[in-house]
C-alpha cells in the first residue's frame, strides 16, 4: 500500500516508516503538519493515511481537523488517526462524516504490530477501526438501557463489532463459529432496536451512535 | 475615642439651630402670658411688647437659617470626613489584611504544589521508572536466549511489550492529573462538554462566551466541575446536573447544581476541600450550598483579568 504519514514526532515517524517498510508498504510522504498533509494527500493519492491528533503549530487537535478537511475534498480517503489519549468526543466528530475508511487508535496499539497492521488494512479497504478504549469508555457509562439486557457473550460481540471487526474475526477472537456470531449479532440488534445491517462500517456507525446517544 | 466628644459638639450645634426656630416663634407668640416682672428672654433681650417680640424672634430665626444654610453643612462634612478617617480601616490596614490573605492562599498554593510534585515524583519513580527497568531486563534476557531458545525469547519479548503498554497507560493517567489533555486541545468549553458527555447523571451545560482564560483558571474550573460531578454521582444520588459557566467583569463563575439529596459533608473527603484549595490558590471563592434534602449547588468564582 502507498501510505502518507502526518506525524511531527521524529521518533514515532521513523518507527512507523521502519515498520511499514518492513511489511512491504511504501511510505510516499511523511509530513509534520496539518497544512502539508492536506496538500500532499491531494497530490499523492495514497491508499491509506496515518495522522497524529496533535500537530504543529498549536499541538491541539489539528490532526482531527486535517483528517476531516482531507475527507471533505476526498470523502473516501482512508484515515487512521493516532492519539496519545482517547477522547470519545473526537471519535464522534470523526464518525460524523461516516465510518467508512476511518480509524481512531491509541498510539500504544502500534506495539501490537499484527493488530495495528490489520487495523490499517481494514481502514484502507473502507472498513473501520475503533480503539477498544473508545468502546470501553462508551460502555462504561452506567445507565438504565437495553444494554443491561445483553448477555455477557453478546456484550463481547458488541464491543468487537463496535471496534470494526468482521464476523469472521469476531468468531476467531471469541473462539466461536461464524454462524453463532451471526446469531448473537441478530439478538443484539433486536434487543437494542437497531435496524440490522451487515455492511461493516454502517454497522459500526449504528452501534457507536447508539452507545453515544443513550 | 476622639470621635464621641466631637460628634457631641457637632450634634449640639445642629440641635440648637433646629430648636431656635420653634422656640423663637413660641416666644414671639406667647410673651404676654409671662408673669409680671419675669419677662420671657430671647438671648439677652427681654420681650415686653409686640414690636420687640417680632424683631427679636425674626432676628433669631434669620441667624438660625443663616447658620443652617452656611455653617451646618460645612461642619457636617468635616464631621463625616473625620468619622470616616477615624473609623474606616486605613489604606495601610486594608493592605495588611490583603497581604495576610494572600500570604495564606500562597502558602496553601505552595503546599499543594509541593504535594503534587512529590506525588508525581513518586508515581514516576515507583511506576514508570520501575517498569522501564523491568522492560530493559526482559529485552536483555531475550537477546541472550534469542538463538538458543527462541520460544523463551518470544515470551520475554511479549512480557516486555505488556510492560511498555502498562507504562504508557500509567503515564497517560498521570498526565491527566497534571493537566487534562482535552483542556489543552479544546479549552474550557470543549473540555466541559467532554466531561458532561461522559458523566453518569445527565448533564445540561450552559456556557456563555468565556473567551481566552489563563491556563491555571481553566484547570481549577475543570477540576471543580469534575469533582462536583463525581460528588453528585457518588454521594448525592442526583438524577440531573446543571452546569452554568459565565464570565462577568473579570470573574469566571462556574455553578454546578444537582437535584440529589444534599447535605454535603465537607469533612468527609467529599472533594470539596480540594476544590476550595485549588480555587483559593488563585484568589477565588468557593461557595457550597447543600441543605439536607437538596439541591446541592457548588459555585466557584475565579478572577481572570
Amino acid at each position: 500500500m502507498r501510505v502518507v504519514i502526518a506525524e511531527d514526532n521524529v521518533l514515532l515517524a521513523e518507527g512507523l516508516n521502519l515498520l511499514l517498510g518492513q511489511e512491504g508498504h511504501e511510505v510516499v510522504a511523511t509530513v509534520a503538519d496539518a497544512a502539508a498533509f492536506v496538500a500532499v494527500v491531494d497530490r499523492c493519492r495514497p491508499d491509506v493515511t496515518i495522522v497524529d491528533v496533535r500537530l504543529p503549530p498549536s499541538f491541539r487537535d489539528e490532526g482531527i481537523r486535517a483528517a476531516l478537511a482531507a475527507r471533505r475534498t476526498r470523502p473516501d480517503l482512508p484515515v487512521l488517526v493516532l492519539s496519545q489519549y482517547v477522547e470519545p468526543a473526537y471519535a464522534t466528530e470523526l464518525l460524523a462524516g461516516g465510518a467508512a475508511g476511518l480509524g481512531y487508535l491509541l498510539k500504544d496499539k502500534i506495539g501490537r504490530v499484527e493488530e495495528f497492521l490489520a487495523a490499517l488494512q481494514r481502514v484502507a479497504e473502507g472498513g473501520t477501526a475503533m480503539d477498544p478504549e473508545v468502546v470501553t469508555q462508551l460502555l462504561a457509562r452506567p445507565r438504565d438501557s437495553p444494554l443491561d439486557g445483553l448477555t455477557r457473550r453478546e456484550r463481547e460481540v458488541l464491543v468487537l463489532m463496535a471496534e470494526g471487526h468482521t464476523n469472521q474475526v469476531i468468531a476467531e477472537k471469541l473462539f466461536l463459529v461464524e454462524s453463532s456470531v451471526h446469531k448473537h449479532i441478530g439478538n443484539i440488534f433486536a434487543k437494542l432496536g437497531l435496524p440490522s445491517s451487515d455492511i461493516g462500517h454502517r454497522r459500526v456507525l449504528a452501534v457507536l451512535a447508539y452507545l453515544n446517544h443513550t | 475615642m476622639i470621635s464621641a466628644p466631637i460628634s457631641f459638639v457637632f450634634g449640639l450645634l445642629a440641635l440648637a439651630v433646629v430648636v431656635t426656630v420653634p422656640a423663637a416663634t413660641l416666644v414671639a407668640l406667647l410673651w404676654w402670658a409671662a408673669p409680671e416682672g419675669q419677662p420671657l428672654m430671647l438671648s439677652r433681650i427681654a420681650i415686653t411688647d409686640w414690636p420687640t417680640a417680632i424683631w427679636a424672634s425674626a432676628l433669631h430665626i434669620a441667624i438660625a437659617a443663616l447658620l443652617a444654610v452656611l455653617v451646618v453643612p460645612v461642619f457636617a462634612r468635616w464631621h463625616a470626613q473625620l468619622t470616616l478617617a477615624l473609623l474606616a480601616p486605613s489604606a495601610t490596614e486594608r493592605l495588611a489584611a490583603r497581604v495576610e490573605t494572600l500570604a495564606q492562599t500562597r502558602a496553601g498554593a505552595v503546599d499543594t504544589h509541593q504535594a503534587e510534585l512529590r506525588r508525581i515524583e513518586r508515581d514516576l519513580h515507583d511506576g514508570t521508572q520501575a517498569r522501564l527497568v523491568a522492560i530493559n531486563l526482559r529485552l536483555g534476557m531475550a537477546r541472550r536466549v534469542l538463538s538458543t531458545d527462541p520460544p523463551a525469547a518470544a515470551k520475554l519479548l511479549d512480557q516486555a511489550r505488556d510492560g511498555a503498554e502498562a507504562a504508557m497507560d500509567e503515564l497517560r493517567g498521570m498526565i491527566r492529573t497534571i493537566y487534562p489533555p482535552i483542556l489543552a486541545d479544546r479549552g474550557l468549553s470543549g473540555a466541559l462538554q467532554s466531561l458532561a458527555a461522559q458523566a453518569t447523571p445527565p448533564v445540561r451545560l450552559v456556557a456563555g462566551a468565556i473567551g481566552k482564560l489563563p491556563a491555571a483558571v481553566e484547570v481549577a474550573a475543570y477540576y471543580a466541575v469534575s469533582e462536583a460531578l463525581a460528588n453528585a454521582a457518588r454521594h448525592g444520588a442526583a438524577t440531573t446536573v446543571m452546569i452554568t459557566v459565565e464570565r462577568v467583569s473579570g470573574t469566571l463563575r462556574v455553578k454546578v447544581t444537582d437535584d440529589g439529596i444534599g447535605g454535603a459533608d465537607e469533612t468527609r473527603g467529599s472533594g470539596i476541600q480540594g476544590i476550595r484549595r485549588r480555587v483559593a490558590a488563585l484568589d477565588g471563592v468557593t461557595t457550597v450550598d447543600s441543605p439536607p434534602g437538596g439541591p446541592t449547588t457548588i459555585t466557584v468564582e475565579l478572577p481572570c483579568e
